[in-house]
């Protein structure tokens, strides 16, 4: 029997208060002087003893009623079912969770893993019926209930170790769903498994295994374990230059708690070595082995750490990676010729070799459309008016993924940029702060958060685009669908963008010579000029390697392509047609390179298995069960019960009342006999 | 009463307003016996005394000695003078010491009332004349002083009330064994106690003593909540004599107590009247001139 609100039978303490009293009084009574009790002790004893009993009768009826109170209050309930005889008699449903979390790969834990299984499988009696769950990241059921075991034996056959990490929660999510089929058997669980202690999040998790399933687990955890493996390599995963200039850093663990190791690391590209060093681990902790300087050719480039330690868990001793080396995004500023317009757009992007811009400048009249055709990125730097052959040119390859920022200031002819249909703006007149706002500048106050040209401002709070003034511009109307993305603190629009329909077009309306404003000279313009020349070549760094489990981002470009996945078996795993911009995220289920094809677009991801599950430290299976398995509170509190288990709880709640009936029946008891005792005195 | 026992420790017990009461009565011995000192009791016999009665003429055998000489040479006839035997009764008051005497509820304990009731009766008799004396007994007798008629006995016996401890249990039966073997002439006793003891030791020290003649009066001296016992709250009794305690609870004991007490002091009362013995009630809560009066003008008027 136990108890829904087992914290009111503190109230039993009530219980002594009586007792206490008497006790106390007991103890503190006075002590009457008296000439002789000659008389006192001639007083029959047998009056005094029924008095006595009398007393004890009405105090003890009185306990009873408090602790009968108590009891009711507390919510008792039968633990066991009303017939347990016939559920002893039934027969079994069993499920088997079996890890299959890359950890087990340790030495012959899945061998042991596996011929437990078969054990458990041989041990069924007719009309027993078992499920199989394979647990890692996910569970899946590999074998439905059934009582074949020649059925459960070759799903077993097909169980493999995989390379993911432990997750027990959805292990014994699903395994509740497959109990709950085997609704009047006696309900088993068999968790096999290493109960490494990073499978399970202790955080907020309720408990999902009913309280009536009989749970068993079989430990496979090695008790003198060593492991070293690699947890991460930091690398830039896109460069520029042909020697990579940037750091590869990997980490390697010692997950041993005793023994320091030193062990040999060695980076290849491509299979080619590129750098050796050895690696002195003290135990339980990391150390960091740096490489730089090597060469690198165009394209992906498929990168390996390994070490060469002895331990049994291999899967973590390589770690894979790419880099990809890329052209310099090629950017072509387009000026009115007069001094310093482009210096600073120059300086901007060409400071030093590791960015990755390459610039050239013409003037307006210059410009030819095959010198803009050459350019992912054109800047129009404040040009009267462009040629029409140039102008048309750069609609057509807008289409193709071209971006351009035309930037309105002093010298832009007005009234031809307005003839201009695509351009997302119409301008209407230059403003001179001073004069037509009547004070000395306005600032960029107000700018769209979420654009991506201004994350650097997002995040960072060194930089801020209100610091620069601006002293003139030209005050320009967003055309409909055009996105206003910055404004100047009257309200008026800075930088407009094209609608969808005409996307990589953006509308900046002051100079950037410093005339117009101190921009250049602030410390946002470096930023802000470097993101939005990234995001007008849709220019996307992606990361060097991804974990296993995590979800890669498949993103199509302009227009509407097929993407596939081509994984390290070389089988292609299609993701389907992705519509202009689309992204799908595809989850590996393997560790290696992946080749994702997007359209005529080909990139290289590295995947490994996840850090973590090289921790092989594992936790009592008993504290794992207790945080599954439900109490009767909780199963109560969850309302998990069918009809006719609600019934059956029901029933075996109904202490209470039976208690309130007693205690009743008590109080009358107690009315009479007290009121009997009354009258006798 | 208080005023008079911040008196001299001689007389502290002599409360003026009681002594006032009791002078206009007179002590008149029920019995007169044999005495030859002149008092006020008046004897039924004839014989050596001071006071003369009257004349009768001398018949052969009469002692030629108590011939009254003068009258025959003045009448030639022999007469024989008869004096009027006037006599002193010897008062003994025998006083309970027992340690339940010690119990008092108000301001009086039995002990202190039993003192002032000796006293009052000690120094009443002594202005009558009477031989006095004190005898104070627990277990065991504590204190004789036999009775006299000496002038410091008064003194003597005030002094010895007023250095009474009450201590043990009470036992009549050792001191009224004593006092009649010991007791040769008849006299007057009172005892004041408060009977705690079983009814037939007392009865029957008691019928000893009236049997050798002796006139018996019984003080029962009694507190007032031992004979009402008022108690409410649960407590321990404790028993002053024996320390024995027992826990009461007063409000289911009451009824039986009282039964019991009254049966006790209804036999008590009883067996003495049968005896002829005067038994008076005392309650402590009671004025004590009162309770004197009323029991020596009964007396006055028996005798």
């Amino acid at each position: 029997m136990s108890f829904l609100n087992p914290y009111l039978l503190f109230g039993s303490l009530a219980l002594a208060v009586p007792v206490l009293i008497h006790l106390v009084r007991r103890e503190k009574s006075e002590i009457i002087p008296f000439s002789s009790l000659m008389f006192l002790l001639k007083v029959p004893k047998r009056s005094i003893r029924q008095q006595k009993i009398k007393n004890l009768l009405l105090m003890a009826l009185r306990l009873l009623i408090l602790a009968l109170l108590v009891g009711a209050f507390a919510r008792p309930y039968m633990t066991q079912p009303a017939n347990p005889v016939a559920n002893a008699n039934s027969n079994r449903g069993v499920v088997l969770l079996l890890d299959t979390s890359y950890s087990m790969r340790y030495g012959n834990n899945f061998d042991k893993l596996k011929s437990e299984a078969q054990r458990r499988i041989d041990s069924l009696r007719a009309g027993d019926r078992m499920a199989l769950i394979a647990f890692n990241e996910n569970a899946s059921l590999v074998s439905r209930p059934t009582s074949d075991k020649n059925a459960l034996k070759a799903a077993l056959d097909t169980v493999e170790p995989s390379f993911e990490a432990t997750r027990f929660y959805e292990a014994f999510a699903l395994a509740d769903r497959v109990l709950g089929e085997f609704a009047g058997d006696q309900r088993q669980l068999v968790i096999i498994s290493d109960f490494q202690r990073n499978g399970w999040n202790r955080s907020s998790r309720e408990s999902v295994i009913a309280t009536d399933v009989k749970t068993e687990t079989v430990n496979l955890a090695v008790k003198d374990w060593t492991n070293v493996g690699i947890d991460s390599v930091s690398v830039d995963q896109t460069s520029f230059t042909r020697t990579y200039s940037g750091r590869l850093i990997a980490r390697v663990h010692n997950y041993s708690k005793d023994r320091p190791v030193e062990v040999p690391l060695s980076v290849t590209l491509n299979d080619k070595e590129v750098g050796r060093k050895p690696v002195t681990v003290s135990a339980n902790s990391t150390a960091l082995a740096e490489f730089t300087g090597f060469d690198l050719p165009l394209g992906f480039s498929k990168g390996r750490v390994r070490i060469d330690a002895q331990d049994p868990l291999k899967v973590d001793n390589e770690f894979l990676f790419v880099i990809e080396r890329r052209e310099k995004l090629k950017v072509l500023v387009v000026d009115a010729g007069k001094p310093k317009q482009s210096l600073y757009l120059r300086q901007a992007y060409t400071s030093t070799a590791e960015l990755p811009f390459e610039v050239t400048i013409v003037t307006g009249s210059a410009v030819t459309p095959e010198e803009v055709g050459k350019h992912e990125v054109v800047i129009i730097n404040d040009v009267p008016r462009l040629p029409d052959k140039v102008r048309e040119k750069m609609d057509e390859l807008r289409k193709t993924g071209q971006g351009q920022l035309i930037i309105l200031g002093e010298n832009a002819e007005i009234a031809w940029w307005n003839t201009y249909a695509k351009l997302p703006v119409k301008a209407i007149q230059r403003i001179f702060v001073p004069k037509d706002r009547g004070r000395p500048s306005v600032s960029l106050t107000t700018y769209d958060q979420n654009h991506s040209i201004f994350k650097p401002f997002k995040t960072s709070t060194r930089v801020a685009l209100n610091s620069a003034q601006f002293f003139a511009y030209v005050n320009v109307e967003a055309k409909p669908g055009a996105a206003v993305l910055a404004k100047y603190e009257d309200g008026s629009a800075v930088i407009v963008e094209s609608a969808n329909a005409d996307h990589g077009l953006l509308v900046f309306n002051s100079t950037l010579d410093s005339r117009w404003n101190d921009l250049p000279l602030k410390p946002s313009f470096l930023p802000l000029f470097h993101e939005i020349v990234r995001y007008l070549s849709r220019y996307n760094e992606s990361r060097g390697w991804y974990a296993l489990g995590e979800g890669i981002p498949v993103t199509a470009g302009l227009e509407s392509v097929a993407a596939a996945v081509i994984d390290p078996k070389n089988e292609r795993q299609t993701l389907g047609n992705l519509t202009a911009g689309q992204t799908k995220f595809f989850t590996p289920s393997l560790p290696g390179f992946h080749e994702i094809r997007v359209g005529p677009d080909t990139r290289m991801v590295a995947v490994n298995p996840p850090a973590s599950e090289g921790n092989l430290d594992s936790m009592p299976p008993e504290d794992l069960l207790a945080s599954v398995q439900r109490t009767q509170g909780e199963s109560q509190r969850a309302g998990i019960f069918g009809n006719e288990e609600k019934d059956e709880y029901a029933r075996r709640q109904m202490g209470w009342w039976y208690l309130l009936l007693i205690a009743f029946l008590a109080c009358m008891a107690e009315i009479y006999i007290a009121n009997r005792a009354y009258k006798t005195t | 009463m208080s005023r008079a026992v911040e008196q001299t420790p001689a007389n502290r017990f002599i409360d003026p307003k009681v002594l006032i009461k009791i002078q206009n009565l007179e002590l008149v011995a029920r019995t007169v016996v044999e005495g030859f000192v002149q008092g006020l009791h008046r004897s039924p016999y004839m014989g050596f005394s001071v006071d003369f009665a009257s004349y009768r003429q001398y018949q052969p055998g009469d002692e030629i000695r108590r011939i009254d000489w003068n009258v025959f040479s003045r009448s030639d006839r022999l007469y024989i003078k008869l004096y009027e035997g006037e006599t002193n009764t010897r008062v003994l008051v025998l006083l309970d010491v027992s340690g339940s005497m010690n119990y008092g509820s108000g301001e009086i304990k039995k002990i202190d009332y039993a003192r002032i009731l000796a006293a009052c009766l000690t120094y009443f008799a002594h202005h009558q004349r009477d031989g006095v004396g004190l005898l104070t007994f627990d277990t065991d007798i504590r204190v004789h002083v036999p009775s006299s008629r000496r002038r410091g006995q008064l003194l003597t016996i005030l002094s010895e009330i007023d250095r009474i401890q009450p201590s043990e249990q009470t036992e009549f039966r050792k001191p009224l064994r004593f006092l009649a073997e010991y007791l040769t002439r008849r006299g007057l006793i009172v005892l004041i106690s408060d009977l705690y003891d079983e009814p037939d030791n007392i009865i029957a020290g008691l019928k000893a003593l009236r049997a050798k003649g002796n006139d018996i009066i019984v003080f029962h001296i009694m507190d007032n909540f031992e004979l009402t016992f008022p108690f409410e709250d649960m407590a321990q009794f404790e028993d002053m004599e024996t320390k024995r305690k027992l826990h009461v609870i007063p409000e289911y004991l009451r009824k039986q107590y009282l039964m019991i007490l009254n049966e006790h002091m209804e036999r008590i009362r009883k067996e003495l009247s049968g005896t002829r013995i005067d038994y008076c009630l005392m309650d402590t809560s009671k004025p004590l001139d009162m309770g004197l009066f009323t029991y020596l003008a009964a007396r006055s008027k028996s005798v």
